[in-house]
């Protein structure tokens, strides 16, 4: 008996041990690698501890005060308009499609797991792989300048970020509906409205208007590639070098995401 | 189908008054995407400016990823992805103090730190990391080091909350049975509250590495570094082939980063 556990002590021990050693090897060769990626980036460490100089110089006399009167123009405002416009259609869009594509991607109610599960995995998880700043200037490229370029940059980050969410909830769902379904013969369509819908529709919600918000925060700088919306006056004050203008803008922006937040939460409680 | 759009129109489940909602909710999101999509695809978009079908179809396919282009997208890669990680680490690491200033259990003071921790917290996490990475260039010139600077801003204020929400929602028991003990609070926090949270926290910094990539991946196109920058150059000289290359690297080094960022999660969490 006392050998047993003396045996078992020693080898809880050996664990213990050995787990010790992983972590500390682990911190090591991260430390050793982090040394290596400064010399790698020719990082300046002496401008890193400078840095706080110019920088707090340009705070002061450069950006601030940030340039409300520009921000408040009516140009400006026009194109808040457009960016809030953007965000909810692109949203809109994006989730009309996510939805057959996120049942199609639930593993335990796909209607066809050879074929449609495959493709509608395939092309969220491609749609999720696309920075929108980079999609954006892609569509610029081969559409138009303009807003219509925006909207779709927006529906496939929908896709991307909704789609994924809402398939991982449609496959925590309670499978009986679904069966109890099936048994009365329904059609795959049924079985989606009548057993998976009323189960996901209070999580799907949700996650529809998280996913608004996130597009919002996307659509107030996809004007930067000429995308539409205020992304675009941020970006020529920027290249003119009027920090104050620029400065005035991202107080608008910050303002704006900050209200969208505050609504989407209020939205979300109203819901629930 | 019939039987469908009777069962529909005709729920005895539902109520009139429920019914009347349902419809005025359809006819505000109908108008409101009825008037958006007037205002912005018909009369804000150029579309004598919009090629013809062959033409779009045209530069669809000029943006066919060049091969050959690959090796030199290599290091550019690389660089985002160490962006990536060294704005993890450093919110990571700056992260802790703001959350604990941020978190009304561990808060030194409800007036001054509370406020403050909770201000970074909005200010970082409402702010795109392409203005972060804008005021970083002009003040620092250009390089990864203004990209990092700018991903750890944008990530700290996530980390900071989750970490704050995770204190707060701390099982008290451990810390009870530590103060029985005589411990004091440094003991009571570093062994109380510190191995509760490090599983969520450890998870929560591997997630934003994974989105770090992401948003590495196109600070560069204002002049911080990566891939970015090799992509929009593409872009502005017209060749398309290149920059396809670039956006293919993109998309698999983040799906790649995804599939390792899931399975170092899943390990974690379950121990």
């Amino acid at each position: 008996m006392v050998a047993a556990v003396e045996t078992l002590y020693k080898s809880y021990r050996s664990d213990q041990r050995r787990s010790r050693l992983l972590k500390f090897g682990a911190a090591l060769a991260l430390l050793v690698f982090g040394i290596w990626t400064i010399s790698y980036f020719a990082i300046p460490i002496d401008r890193l501890a400078r840095m706080f100089g110019p920088l707090g110089n340009m705070l002061a006399n450069r950006i601030f005060p940030p340039d409300l009167a520009y921000a408040s123009s009516s140009k400006i405002l026009l194109s808040v308009v457009e960016t809030v416009e953007m965000s909810l259609l692109g949203a809109f869009i994006g989730t009309v499609i996510t939805i057959p594509l996120a049942w199609w991607a639930a593993w335990n109610i796909t209607p066809s797991r050879y074929f449609l599960y495959p493709l509608a995995r395939g092309i969220i998880v491609f749609c999720r792989s696309l920075p929108t700043l980079m999609l954006g200037l892609l569509l610029v490229a081969i559409f138009v300048f303009g807003p219509f370029a925006g909207v779709l940059a927006l529906v496939v980050g929908t896709i991307g970020f909704a789609g994924k969410l809402m398939a991982e909830q449609a496959e925590a769902i309670d499978m009986g509906p679904v069966e109890a379904l099936r048994a009365t013969g329904a059609g795959p369509l049924l079985v989606f409205l009548f057993a998976i819908v009323p189960q996901v529709k209070p999580a799907w919600t949700g996650i529809i208007i998280y996913n608004w918000d996130a597009r919002l925060r996307s659509s107030t700088i996809l004007g930067f590639v000429g995308a539409g919306g205020i992304g675009l006056h941020l970006r020529e004050k920027v290249s003119l070098l009027e920090y104050h203008g620029a400065m005035g803008i991202i107080v608008l922006i910050i303002l704006l995401v900050i209200l969208s937040e505050a609504i989407s939460h209020l939205v979300r409680q109203w819901l629930r | 189908m019939t039987g469908l759009t009777q069962t529909l129109s005709k729920n005895p489940l539902r109520e009139p008054g429920d019914i009347a909602r349902r419809y005025t909710v359809y006819v505000l999101v109908g108008g409101a995407v009825l008037a958006t999509s007037i205002h912005l695809l018909v009369l804000g978009t150029d579309w004598s400016r919009m090629g013809t079908l062959a033409q779009i179809g045209e530069t669809v396919a000029s943006l066919t990823p060049n091969l050959s282009y690959i090796p030199k997208v290599a290091e550019p890669l690389f660089e985002t992805a160490l962006m990536a990680f060294w704005g993890t680490l450093l919110a990571v690491i700056l992260s802790i103090p703001v959350a604990y200033l941020g978190a009304t259990r561990t808060t030194p003071s409800m007036l001054l730190g509370f406020p403050v921790g909770r201000g970074i917290i909005i200010l970082s996490r409402s702010t795109h990391e392409i203005i972060f990475a804008l005021i970083f260039v002009a003040a620092l010139g250009l390089g990864p080091l203004p990209g990092i600077l700018a991903l750890a801003c944008r990530s700290i204020g996530f980390m900071s909350k989750t970490t704050a929400e995770a204190i707060e929602n701390v099982d008290q028991g451990p810390i009870e049975a530590l103060e029985a003990t005589g411990a004091g609070k440094a003991s009571q926090f570093l062994f109380g509250v510190v191995p509760q949270v490090s599983p969520t926290f450890l998870g929560n910094a591997i997630f934003q590495f994974d989105i770090n990539i992401r948003r590495a991946a196109i600070l560069g196109m204002v002049g911080a570094g990566g891939i970015g920058l090799h992509f929009s150059e593409q872009m502005k000289t017209y060749n398309y082939g290149n920059a396809g290359a670039c956006v293919l690297a993109v998309v698999v080094l983040v799906i790649f980063g995804e599939i390792i960022s899931n399975r170092l999660r899943t390990r974690i969490i379950s121990g």
